[in-house]
């Protein structure tokens, strides 16, 4: 258990040192050009060197991110669920939903800052939910169309009212199809805060008030270890925020992994009289 | 020894579209008795037990239950399929008490009654197991103690054994005839297999397709507490050539 434990958290660090390694290695060998793309040394060395005046920024965008997820994820959950248990609305809403997915967001960012308010942080948290709710309403649908038709039978034979019905039985049964949903718009939020921040920029100064403005500003400078490192942070953020909501999804599964139920979960009885 | 009838149907016929998959059926099914129904499949076997658990209503005909009308109404049976339907996300004990959990407030006595009974059949160690660490026999076992302790005098039995192999079957069968005769349940069984109809039942109802219908009602002379021996009983394997007959055609 240990072993595979350990190969479970080496293997991915190990890839992602290789492919640190590699991108060294091109750069070194076919002698390319620092402006187009520089050492990794030298992206980390430009993150870490400046850390003072990007901590702030990669902070506002890491609460933008994560902000925005939750609030996805719950409109998402909401759409959902109210489009399964209405039909009419589903089809209603179905191919509007997909349409507005088929628009690419970097075309629909500026329009809803302009209603939203330039400079205001809610542009952002809309993009990010425009992002994330999607595939969580689609997951939730998918999970709750998907519960056992027999066992929704069965709880109608014993009586079961629809709520009842709903929260013991379809909500846990659309547990692990909702998180593939989240997890799949965990690892676009911080897409979607950065393309927020493009589009509803707070300031307009020298080197910007979010992390988007200083990698333009990098980039009209030519500053390409500063891109590259801001752009290889983003992508450490993404990714561990996609491993916090697998790890949600873990802890709220147990039932996929454990033989039995936790120490916790179980309960005394206080009349019990069992024969042991 | 003549029990109360506990269910009685009158002319209970269903169609789908223009397939008549019931025709008028007529059934009177004492308390206590186990009454087993076969007939080839597609005969509308789970249509009737559905019209009795109040999933589907009938086109016409009376549906009583100790003397009322149920047709359309649910939460009178107890109600068991050939898929355990155990939910994955809940201990052995909670998939025991699911009813309860379905219906209204979990009570200690609920969880008493489930552990008690898990114990008193063999299962009091994996009261805290996911159904998934089961075998397919405990599975079925903890579906059977789910539907009896919705204490439902009715239990409508679908083919429970139907997706275990012959080995397990066997266990199955004898160890429902004991929790049947202790239980004091009423059940109606239905199966594809002649052998299990016979071992279990008092009385036997042979269906046909096309419409469906009841074709036979057959008294079960074999007496109890039976066991293995019976297989082989002259009176076992006359009532299995008539029904083997009645299923599947051919000279008398
Ligand atoms: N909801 C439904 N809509 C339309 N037709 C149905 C429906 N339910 C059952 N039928 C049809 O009714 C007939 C009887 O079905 P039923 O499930 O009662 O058969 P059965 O005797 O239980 O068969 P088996 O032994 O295979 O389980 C079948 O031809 C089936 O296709
Ligand atoms: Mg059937």
């Amino acid at each position: 258990m240990n072993r595979s434990r350990l190969t479970k958290v080496l293997l991915p660090v190990a890839s992602f040192v290789i492919l640190l390694l590699l991108w060294q290695a091109v750069v070194v060998l076919f002698n390319v050009q620092g402006y187009i793309a520089p050492r990794p040394l030298d992206a980390i060395r430009a993150v870490s060197d400046n850390w003072s005046l990007l901590s702030p920024l990669v902070t506002q965008i890491v609460k933008e991110t994560v902000f925005g997820f939750a609030l996805g994820a719950l409109i998402g959950v909401f759409f959902g669920v109210v489009m399964s248990k209405i039909p009419a609305v589903q089809k209603l809403l179905y191919p509007t939903l997909v349409l507005s997915q088929a628009v690419p967001v970097i075309v629909i960012a500026f329009p809803l800052a302009a209603i939203l308010g330039f400079g205001s942080v809610k542009p952002i948290i809309a993009i990010v939910v425009w992002i994330v709710f999607f595939p969580v309403t689609v997951s939730v649908i998918d999970g709750l169309g998907h519960v056992d038709h027999d066992l929704l039978n069965l709880a109608k034979v014993y009586g079961a009212s629809r709520w009842r019905t709903f929260i013991q039985i379809e909500v846990p049964a659309t547990v692990s199809p909702l998180f593939s949903g989240l997890k799949i718009g965990a690892t676009y939020a911080i897409t979607g805060a950065f393309i927020g921040e493009l589009a509803s920029p707070e300031q307009v100064g020298s080197t910007g008030s979010s992390l988007a403005l200083y990698v333009q500003h990098a980039e009209s400078n030519l500053n390409s270890p500063a891109v590259y490192g801001i752009t290889l942070l983003m992508a450490i953020i993404g990714v561990a925020w996609f491993l916090i909501v697998a790890g949600l999804e873990v802890v709220s599964t147990p039932w996929l992994r454990r033989t039995t139920r936790r120490r916790w979960r179980r309960r005394d009885i206080a009349t019990s009289q069992g024969d042991h | 020894m003549t029990s109360p009838v506990l269910l009685e149907l009158s002319a209970v016929a269903k169609t789908f579209g223009d397939q008549v998959v019931l025709a008028p059926t007529d059934l009177r099914i004492e308390e206590g008795s186990f009454v087993a129904i076969v007939g080839p499949s597609g005969c509308g076997k789970s249509t009737l037990f559905n019209i009795i658990a109040g999933l589907l209503e009938p086109d016409t005909g009376a549906v009583l239950l100790q003397g009322r009308n149920v047709i359309g109404a649910t939460g009178h049976v107890g109600y068991m399929l050939q898929k355990d339907l155990l939910v994955p996300w809940r201990s052995v004990e909670d998939n025991i008490t699911m009813a309860a959990h379905l219906t209204r407030k979990v009570t200690d006595a609920d969880r008493l009654e489930a552990r008690q009974i898990a114990q008193k059949y063999g299962l009091g160690e994996f009261l805290d197991h996911y159904p998934k660490a089961l075998s397919g026999g405990m599975r079925q076992r903890v579906a059977f103690m789910r539907t009896l302790v919705t204490h439902q005098q009715l239990l409508l039995l679908d083919e429970p054994f139907g997706a275990l192999d012959a080995q397990t079957r066997l266990d199955m069968q004898r160890w429902l005839l004991d929790v049947w005769r202790e239980s004091g349940r009423t059940v109606l069984f239905i199966t594809h297999d002649v052998d299990e109809s016979i071992f279990l039942s008092d009385r036997i109802l042979v269906m046909s397709p096309r419409p469906g219908r009841v074709v036979a009602d057959l008294e079960n002379p074999l007496s109890r507490p039976r066991d293995l021996d019976v297989l082989t009983d002259p009176t076992f394997v006359a009532l299995k050539s008539r029904i083997m007959h009645l299923l599947h055609g051919g000279e008398r």
